[in-house]
């Protein structure tokens, strides 16, 4: 897993059937790549958060049919920049 | 595998049903600067140098084949002789 923070949501309406209604969010690791995931739990911009992925994304996504590749798996609790790019 | 060592627990109260309550862990990977995050079914300290399994053995090795980890610890490296975890080893002896 992977610590992300979290940027914006990200809206697309015409997506492939496998995907469902899940919510999609843009983050962003320490170096500022930016990678889009399914959010299970509800994350706000700017939260901290560990990123699944894998094949461990898709039941992290609630369903091992879901097609993602990248899953929110928790928000961190006591996290900030500095021990983000210790 | 991977050999890593580990930096600390991280807390993430909100978190999918699916994580349960495992210990998360901090790792670094040796030879390289980023943290990652790995789960603990074994019971490691900072410190320790451990060996962790990615992909989908990573599930496996949590406990069972649908717990959705990426990076799962597998053991804990009883000596490691290498110039570079010597350091780490030893450290964490004293």
């Amino acid at each position: 897993m992977q610590i992300s923070r979290v940027v914006c949501d990200l809206v697309t309406t015409k997506r492939v059937f496998a995907l469902a209604a899940k919510s999609l969010r843009v983050v962003e690791d320490h170096k500022g790549n930016l990678d889009v995931v399914v959010d299970p739990v509800g994350a706000k911009p700017g939260d901290y958060v560990i990123t699944i992925g894998y094949s461990a994304a898709r039941t992290a996504a609630g369903n091992p049919n879901i097609t993602t590749d990248l899953t929110i798996g928790g928000i961190i609790d006591h996290w900030n920049e500095e021990m983000w790019h210790a | 595998m991977k050999i890593c060592q580990v930096e600390g627990t991280l807390v993430a109260t909100a978190r999918i049903p699916g994580l349960l309550n495992r210990r998360l862990l901090i790792v670094k990977e040796r030879g390289s600067s980023g943290k990652q995050v790995a789960v603990d079914p074994v019971g490691c300290k900072p410190g320790d140098w451990v060996i962790a399994v990615g992909s989908s053995a990573a599930r496996d090795a949590a406990g069972s084949k649908d717990y959705p980890s990426d990076l799962t610890i597998v053991g804990i490296i009883d000596y490691w002789d290498d110039p570079v975890g010597r350091a780490g080893a030893m450290a964490h002896a004293d």
